[in-house]
């Protein structure tokens, strides 16, 4: 019998963090940062940026203010956002052990669509905290609807996942479509339809500062929460009853995944309206490289899905300027294909 | 001292009783088959004494603690149950199937420690499944996920390990390698009870054999007393015409053993 035992890094694939990757990732974003703010409308050379930032190099009263009252808050913006939908549909996917999920999967979107809906065509424009009464209706909607998907799946203490799929998905249509009939009413014929379809294709508008340090500590709160559960989605993979028979509270990590992955969709729905695909692909590519350990996959999943909804915000912005198009139509021309490319070069097909 | 006692347990699906008052311990370095037709309660049996099912009535108890006061941690850290089936929507490693054996062991923030890779590799060598640990478990062939599936248990270090139709979907040479590791897990000390269906694997390797029959009260004895035909005819419910090939089969077995 031996006495000790080596258990060395290279036996165990667990210990072996690849913290390379996490580096590669963060290095990249600061990269992706610099070039963001440098490209629009008014270009600002990149030296000139790196001077400013590193020895507090002179710039112009214009580049100023374009850099920090409207660049750099869409960047953290973007950042923001990207992280909080990749992060939630890692959860959901953990949750429905399903590959498929995404952050709207239990309904917020149908409730975020109704709140924004009724403030395009029923409430003056006005703000609080920075944020317009469209993100903070959207907001609330979408905490709404998922509090209304989770009391209706609830049965005897329980909420079973297909239960709450299905409710999610019943629930989200309903409201979603029971805002044509505020189209109808809408006086103004036209204008609002167009706000609420940029909207509804996610576009990160404008932000303020004190909307994103909002929006930073939900982000915060969510990762903060989701660092436990990492672990028991991995457990929970192995199905309800085993990981009940392991000592896991199956109910209890579900509501947490519910309240956390909700936090995380409401805060990038209020920032960035309804961005597609960001939320299903993000987890998915990192799965493909990282393999499914959730312990594993939520520290890079939050900073490829913040890096990914840059490039695509930038792209969004600058590709048809002076024309802007919502990012979300980008994620979803862009992010699709590639999808399906990472599903046909891997053999093992969407359930990897 | 028993590990596992039941006591006038009843247990029914709905309306359906499926354990009627039973009683019955199982003890340190017992391994018991459990055999009886399909739908005679041989998985609720499993399932009440891992503590995922609770009887309607009666008590099963664990070092003559009630299992209904235990958490399920503490109950998974003594006994592990391993299912018949695993469905796995990932591509998990074995090493990361493994693993979860240790979560009755893990505190909420923690991550693993050197006892935790000790359990685990001590598990997989047991198994043979130490090669296999980087693996996807999903690609494994029968024989190989039934025993990640069984090292998944071992890490959980039980003193008692449940297992749910071992041999099932296995080829005649895994069935054999099956009954090996039983045998190698009963001389590490760890009492198994399994419900198995083909009765041919039982002896020489079991030391009792619980019967369950739909209708009648569980029977148990040794091998020799409960694996007779006469016996098994009536709790399997076997045709008259049939008794024939009930007892060529049973001695087949018995001139297989000898």
């Amino acid at each position: 019998m031996e006495v000790t035992r080596d258990n060395t890094a290279h036996d165990w694939t667990r210990k072996s963090r690849q913290p390379w990757l996490l580096v590669i990732l963060a290095t990249s974003i600061i990269l992706a940062a610099l070039i963001a703010a440098g490209i629009g409308a008014v270009r600002v050379p990149i030296a000139l940026l790196l001077g400013h930032i590193l020895h507090g190099g002179a710039l112009s009263e214009d580049q100023r203010i374009i850099l920090f009252s409207i660049r750099l808050p869409r960047i953290v913006a973007s950042l923001l956002v990207g992280a909080a939908l990749s992060v939630s549909g890692l959860l959901f996917q953990g949750l429905f052990r399903n590959p498929l999920a995404d952050p709207y999967v239990i309904g917020s979107s149908g409730g975020a669509v109704l709140g924004a809906s009724i403030s395009v065509f029923l409430l003056p424009p006005i703000s609080l905290a920075g944020f317009s009464t469209t993100a903070l209706l959207a907001f609330v909607g979408a905490l709404g609807s998922i509090t209304l998907v989770y009391w209706l799946a609830r049965v005897d203490g329980r909420t079973p996942a297909v239960a709450l799929l299905l409710a999610g998905f019943a629930v989200s249509t309903m409201l979603s479509y029971s805002s044509y009939f505020l189209e109808v009413m809408d006086r103004d014929f036209g204008t609002g339809m167009r706000v609420l379809a940029s909207w509804l294709h996610g576009t990160i508008a404008q932000p303020t500062w004190p909307q994103l340090g909002i929006v930073t500590l939900m982000l915060a709160i969510g990762l903060a929460g989701s660092v436990p559960l990492a672990r028991n989605l991995n457990t929970l993979a192995l199905g309800e009853e085993y990981a009940t028979h392991l000592g896991l509270s199956v109910q209890q990590t579900r509501i947490a995944v519910i309240v956390i992955g909700s936090i995380l969709t409401a805060a990038a729905v209020a920032l960035g309206g309804l961005i597609s695909f960001v939320g299903l692909i993000v987890p998915h590519m990192l799965r493909m490289v990282l393999g499914p350990d959730h312990v594993r996959l939520l520290p890079a999943t939050a900073l490829f899905g913040a890096l990914f909804l840059l490039v695509a915000d930038t792209a969004a912005r600058t590709a048809i300027a002076p024309a802007e198009l919502p990012v979300g139509v980008l994620t979803a021309l862009i992010g699709g294909p590639f999808f399906l490319y990472l599903l046909r070069k891997t053999k093992q097909g969407g359930l990897s | 001292m028993s590990l596992i006692e039941f006591a006038h347990v009843d247990f029914a699906y709905g309306a359906r009783n499926v354990i009627r008052d039973l009683d019955a311990c199982i003890f340190e370095n017992q391994c018991i088959a459990v055999v009886g037709p399909n739908g005679a309660g041989k998985t609720t049996l499993l399932r009440l004494a891992a503590g995922t099912l609770t009887p309607a009535c009666g008590e099963v108890s664990l070092k003559d603690r009630n299992l209904r006061l235990l958490k399920q941690r503490e109950i998974a850290r003594s006994v592990a149950f391993v299912p018949q089936n695993v469905e796995v929507p990932f591509s998990f490693t074995v090493e990361q199937f493994v693993e979860q054996g240790r979560t009755p062991f893990l505190k909420i923030f923690g991550g693993l420690c050197g006892a935790d890779y000790e359990a685990m590799r001590r598990a997989m060598e047991l198994t043979d499944t130490w090669t296999l640990r980087s693996r996807v478990f999903n690609q494994l062939s029968g024989g190989e996920r039934q025993r990640a599936k069984i090292a998944l248990g071992l890490a959980q270090q039980p003193q008692l390990l449940l297992l749910d139709e071992p041999m099932q979907n296995l080829d005649i040479g895994r069935q054999f390698e099956m009954i090996d590791l039983i045998e190698l897990l009963r001389s590490e000390g760890i009492a198994i009870v399994a419900s198995m269906h083909d009765l041919a694997l039982i002896e020489g390797t079991f030391s009792s054999v619980w019967l369950m029959s739909p209708d009648e009260p569980m029977r148990q004895g040794s091998p020799e007393e409960i694996l007779r035909p006469e016996v098994l005819e009536s709790a399997f419910n076997c045709q008259p015409h049939h008794r024939y090939r009930l007892t060529n089969r049973m001695r087949n077995r018995m001139e297989h053993v000898v």
